[in-house]
């Protein structure tokens, strides 16, 4: 599955959020974004997977545009790419594995014990192998996240947006989810768009690194590249810098 | 000062535009998916215990209440002009034809309505529509359909809970302590009533039923700003459905009135 | 809440089911007996029927025994007059003679109109269905009004004749004359009792 993204914008409240932002990712291969919190992360996420139709400019997935699909071409895209939130997002009402097994449960006709087969196999993949009948309110923060992850990885898709799946989790479990990105990437050829802030994750998994700035990317390469980059904004970024133009830009309006 | 009167005015009227605007999108989206398949039962009955039979206490409580008040402050005039025989068929019909539905739509308003606009604007603030709508599933098929369905449903079951109840509490006030016969009452009770009037109470109550559910779902999807944001659409949602049910039954009274005299 | 279900169901279909039951319950008692019990039509003629409707109730000796089902207003060339027709229902069970009397009765206060039947005594000859009966015409007010008019103004009459002494009753009651006589009569009387004993002597 490739992705296109093509000039896109994006306007809140007449705020620019996207400004002309194109990235393009091919199969298999797992793109990092990095950025400042806000700058439109996920927004550019839920453009992908069309929850939020784009001002301006085009998305394509798989050579089609995903603001144009009609609902049953988006109801099948839906079942190949799924998508890691920031909070995990589980829902309340269900308890872990229903949760997990959602969209086998809504949407096929597998049997029952096939179901929880599967469960109990996304469960363990992210290390939380037994916990199915916990309620989310009961689980972590971390817990949640990884619950997530269990859920996206269980209708097996080929994309994978993860929002921030590092963030707020505990080093050793940031590391095993880091593991299971690359694994996901190495056995399964998953696509993989990873929104992050996590430096020492991103260069752990990325194929590509973007950085965004201002609603648009201002640079990608391989990880070496961004590491090696003299542009000063990625400069700053990367090396956690409080001084420089990212913070010199905000600092001026005042 | 004016100036700022009439700006704020014309905001209060275009944000109501976008109120009637966004709801009957809504509604049209709600319509469409409640007759397409695939039709799933649980959710429905899920959403049924929770209108229905979760509220029957309280409503049978206030249709006693309302039923003894009515019943007494019926009395205290038609002592005076002696005809306290009329006591049965004005309650009876009074109840039937508008407290009933109108109480029992109001009760479940400030109790499942709000409950629908706090749970899903917390699961919108906590992104889960959107993981719903990740997942392949339709947030409107998922979430407003079973409730529009349960309480269009449950609503006229409850009017009709309430209505029983109602007229009993009166008959209580009137056999116990106007000393009118049992057997009397009941009689007059029901020649006073027709089907019109039983069956436009219902037809009210169902048209309540889906508006709660409608505008409820309707704030709950339009919550912005955290937990602050799900107190204010509450509030709001309450406040809405209040003045709609009122409006609507107005309107239907109105209707029903000239149409079917 | 995907995997079983039971209670909550039985929950739901609990209440659904006594619901019903109260809509059963309602819709029973509203109909009455007009609804379950049969019975048979009889056409009532009128010429005039003080504004009665569809619905109004049927009483027979004082018993509501059926109701007004339909009203039509016909001509009737060859009398050349209007006649009101009304459809009347009757339940089965109730036999009524045909030289019953009927007319339309005022109820309370409220004003409610019902169609009385007064019972006849030819039992013998009860109406069947589609048979007709001839109402008495009720009095509309305003004639009332005229009789009650034509009769006061009759009185008034009178009353001014004996105000103006005239007549018998005038002078009994304004004349003087005879009262004096009858006082003399008494006086006389109490003076001499004998003379209501002995029989005065005529004269020859």
């Amino acid at each position: 599955m490739i992705i296109e993204i093509h000039k896109l914008y994006k306007k809140f409240n007449n705020l620019p959020v996207l400004n002309d932002l194109s990235l393009n990712i091919d199969k298999g291969q797992t793109c990092v974004i990095i950025g400042r919190s806000g700058c439109g992360k996920s927004v550019l996420l839920k453009h992908i997977v069309g929850l939020l139709k784009p001002d301006k400019g085009k998305v394509l997935v798989n050579h089609k545009e995903v603001a144009g699909l009609s609902e049953l071409e988006l109801s099948s895209l839906r079942s190949k790419i799924s998508m890691v939130f920031q909070g995990g997002a589980l829902f309340d009402s269900m308890n872990v594995t229903e949760n997990v097994g959602f969209s086998l449960i809504e949407h096929t006709h597998i049997s029952q014990k096939e179901i929880l087969e599967r469960v109990e196999e996304s469960l363990s993949l992210v290390g939380l192998g037994g916990i199915g009948n916990l309620m989310p309110s009961e689980l972590s923060g971390g817990m949640k996240k990884r619950v997530a992850l269990a859920r996206a990885i269980c209708i097996r898709p080929e994309i994978i947006l993860y929002d921030e799946p590092t963030t707020g989790v505990d080093p050793i479990a940031a590391d095993s989810i880091n593991e299971l990105i690359r694994s996901l990437h190495d056995k399964l050829k998953v696509t993989s768009i990873v929104v992050t802030h996590d430096m020492k994750s991103a260069y752990h998994i990325a194929d590509k690194i973007a950085m965004m700035y201002k609603g648009r990317i201002i640079l990608e390469g391989t990880p070496r590249e961004i590491r090696e980059s003299k542009d000063p904004v990625v400069h700053q970024f990367i090396n956690g810098i409080a001084k420089g133009p990212i913070t010199e830009a905000v600092d001026n309006f005042k | 000062m004016f100036t700022l009167f009439f700006m704020d005015l014309g905001r209060k009227v275009i944000s109501f535009m976008y109120f009637v605007g966004g709801l009957t999108n809504l509604a049209v989206q709600t319509l469409y998916f409640t007759f397409k398949p695939p039709y799933k039962s649980g959710r429905i009955i899920e959403q049924a215990k929770k209108a229905g039979y979760d509220s029957f206490p309280i409503v049978s409580l206030v249709a006693l209440f309302i039923g003894f008040i009515f019943a007494l402050q019926t009395a205290y005039f038609m002592q005076r002009i002696g005809s306290e025989l009329y006591i049965a068929s004005l309650v009876a019909l009074s109840i039937v034809r508008e407290l009933g539905p109108v109480i029992t739509a109001l009760i479940v308003a400030g109790r499942v309505g709000a409950s629908n606009t706090a749970e899903l604007g917390s699961m919108q603030v906590t992104e889960q529509i959107d993981a719903l709508e990740t997942l392949a599933e339709n947030p409107v098929k998922y979430l407003v359909v079973p409730r529009f369905i349960a309480l269009g449903i449950m609503l006229p079951i409850l009017t009709l809970y309430a209505n029983i109840i109602g007229i009993l509490g009166s008959y209580f006030i009137c056999t116990i302590k106007l000393g009118i016969t049992s057997s009397m009452y009941m009689h007059v009770t029901f020649t006073s009533l027709l089907y019109k009037d039983l069956f436009t109470g219902l037809f009210k109550s169902w048209i309540f039923g889906m508006l709660i559910a409608l505008i409820s779902c309707y704030e709950g999807f339009n919550v912005e700003g955290g937990a602050v944001g799900v107190g204010k659409a509450t509030t709001r949602a309450v406040v809405f459905t209040f003045i709609m049910i009122i409006a609507a039954d107005c309107f239907f009274t109105a209707l029903f009135y000239f149409i079917f005299p | 809440m995907i995997f079983g279900k039971t209670k909550l169901e039985m929950k739901v279909g609990i209440f659904v089911f006594i619901g019903m039951v109260i809509l059963v319950i309602f819709i029973l008692s509203i109909g009455g007996f007009k609804t379950w019990s049969s019975g048979y039509h009889i056409n009532l003629n009128f010429n005039f029927v003080n504004g009665i409707k569809v619905g109004a109730p049927v009483r027979f000796a004082g018993v509501d025994v059926g109701e007004v089902k339909r009203i039509k207003l016909e001509f009737v060339p060859q009398e050349s007059r209007s006649n009101v027709k009304l459809d009347v229902w009757i339940r089965n069970i109730i036999k009524i003679p045909s030289d019953s009397s009927v007319w339309v009765n005022t109820l309370g206060l409220l004003g409610e109109k019902y169609i009385e039947i007064m019972p006849g005594i030819d039992y013998s000859h009860s109406l069947k269905h589609g048979d007709c009966l001839v109402g008495v015409d009720p009095l509309p007010i305003h004639q009332i009004f005229n009789n009650a008019e034509s009769i006061l103004r009759n009185l008034n009459d009178g009353i001014i004749k004996i105000r103006n002494k005239e007549g018998t009753l005038g002078k009994l009651i304004y004349d003087d004359a005879i009262y004096n006589e009858l006082q003399a009569l008494v006086t006389d009387v109490r003076k001499n009792p004998w003379k209501l004993l002995i029989r005065t002597k005529e004269k020859k």
